[in-house]
């Protein structure tokens, strides 16, 4: 019985030393798959690498541009684009650049819980009337922060900001939207709406770890005290296992 | 052929092994089609289930003596995993109700696949502590694909932990408690 329990703590703390080397420790796939790298972190973030760039050419094969996606090293941003998405006019490629924006915008009336970023390309986009040809962006977002309602879209770093809405989550942490233009884009939502990560859902994690202490000790304590009388013989024992 | 499996239990744990890394990798496969996260959680967490068909209840660790310390040590362990994240990370956004669902699907499905079935078919082939380091081994293995190499040490971790308990208690009842409330909660 000593010897049992005693493996079992081992255990316990072998997994506490483990977790604790990387945030935030176990899960089983709902949470993001990396941490965040923020342009301008939030508290909380701790170690933080800055986000990284990308850079795409697509080819122009038959005088329409060939299908490809442009996404960060880091994962954080992906656009994807269909055939013959750029108007290719007397050019054998296109390429397209996204680079994080650097100071954080912070429009009025918005916050933002992804980096801005920037996305060029040296071609204009084809008009299309049918919005599912429309470019594909999209948005990791970290889970730090409140989880983002939209994508706005911007032509300068100042601004405007105009809302572009969001389809339903393809990913758990992504946010994704049709595009028919680029420029400056983050995900965030409106500074005085509830986000998805209010206040009563950040305190999740600790409100669910004292219940299952109080739990522990409530069932715990009576538990032991019965173990010690069935093994001094006072009650008698179950028969079990 | 399932006479012959009775007969091999080192041949019966290896096949069991290879169906459910097979089904972790399909359903991770899966959940990067758009919109299929959580049809591949459902249906992967259910196939994974599928491996402890045929087990009696009390090989798989599903007995009912002890409800109330199965259930208190669920409780403990779900502290313990989750613990080093309660303890850096204040934001986390409440799951959406169709991935509530399907991670409590998933929970129970790897928990009966590894610590149930696969480790009454290794403790079989050579003894309960082969059980452990073989669970815990093909569970980090799983979760290769889905989790970046740096977290695998924590995965391992886990497992080791639940398959400690599993051994020690021959209770499965506190591991699928703490795995669901560990993936409901973070």
């Amino acid at each position: 019985m000593r010897s049992r329990a005693l493996l079992i703590a081992a255990a316990a703390v072998g997994y506490l030393i483990a977790a604790w080397t990387v945030a935030p420790g176990f899960y089983d796939g709902f949470a993001p798959p990396q941490p965040y790298n923020f342009v301008c972190p939030p508290p909380i973030a701790g170690a933080n690498l800055p986000p990284t760039s990308g850079h795409l050419v697509i080819k122009v094969i038959g005088g329409v541009s060939d299908a490809n996606s442009a996404f960060t090293d880091d994962g954080q941003v992906v656009i994807g684009f269909l055939p013959g998405a750029f108007d290719v006019t007397g050019k054998t490629e296109v390429t397209v650049d996204i680079k994080p924006v650097s100071p954080c915008p912070n429009p009025p009336g918005l916050h933002f819980s992804t980096n801005a970023y920037d996305i060029t390309a040296d071609a204009p986009l084809t008009k299309q009337s049918d919005k599912s040809k429309w470019p594909t962006l999209v948005m990791r977002y970290s889970n730090l922060q409140a989880d983002p309602s939209f994508v706005y879209f911007a032509p300068s770093a100042d601004g405007p900001w105009t809302n572009i809405g969001a389809n339903s989550q393809a990913q758990p942490y992504t946010i994704d939207v049709k595009t028919d233009k680029l420029g400056f884009f983050a995900a965030g939502y409106p500074a005085g709406a509830v986000s998805k990560a209010s206040s009563s859902s950040s305190q999740i994690l600790p409100v669910t770890i004292a219940v299952l202490i109080v739990l522990v000790l409530v069932g715990g304590v009576p538990l032991t005290i019965i173990r010690r009388r069935q093994a001094r013989g006072e009650i008698p024992g179950e028969d079990d296992d | 052929m399932l006479a012959v499996l009775g007969t091999r239990p080192a041949l019966r744990a290896g096949i069991l092994g290879g169906y459910i890394l097979l089904v972790e990798y399909a359903r991770v496969l899966a959940t990067e089609i758009p919109y299929a996260v959580v049809p591949a959680l459902v249906i992967g967490g259910l196939a994974l289930a599928a491996a402890a068909w045929g087990w009696p209840a009390e090989r798989l660790g599903l007995g009912t003596s002890r409800l109330a310390t199965r259930l208190v040590g669920g409780a403990a362990l779900a502290v313990v995993l989750l613990l080093p994240a309660a303890a850096r990370v204040t934001a986390v956004p409440l799951l959406p109700a169709g991935l509530a669902a399907a991670a409590i699907v998933v929970s129970i499905g790897e928990e009966l696949a590894f610590r149930g079935a696969l480790f009454a078919a290794l403790e079989d082939a050579g003894g309960a502590p082969v059980a452990v380091v073989g669970t815990t081994a093909l569970w980090t293995a799983a979760h290769a694909l889905s989790h970046p190499p740096e977290f695998l040490v924590s995965v391992a971790a886990a497992g080791l932990l639940l398959g400690v308990w599993r051994m020690a208690c021959r209770d499965l009842v506190a591991p699928i408690i703490a795995h669901v409330i560990a993936d409901l909660a973070l």
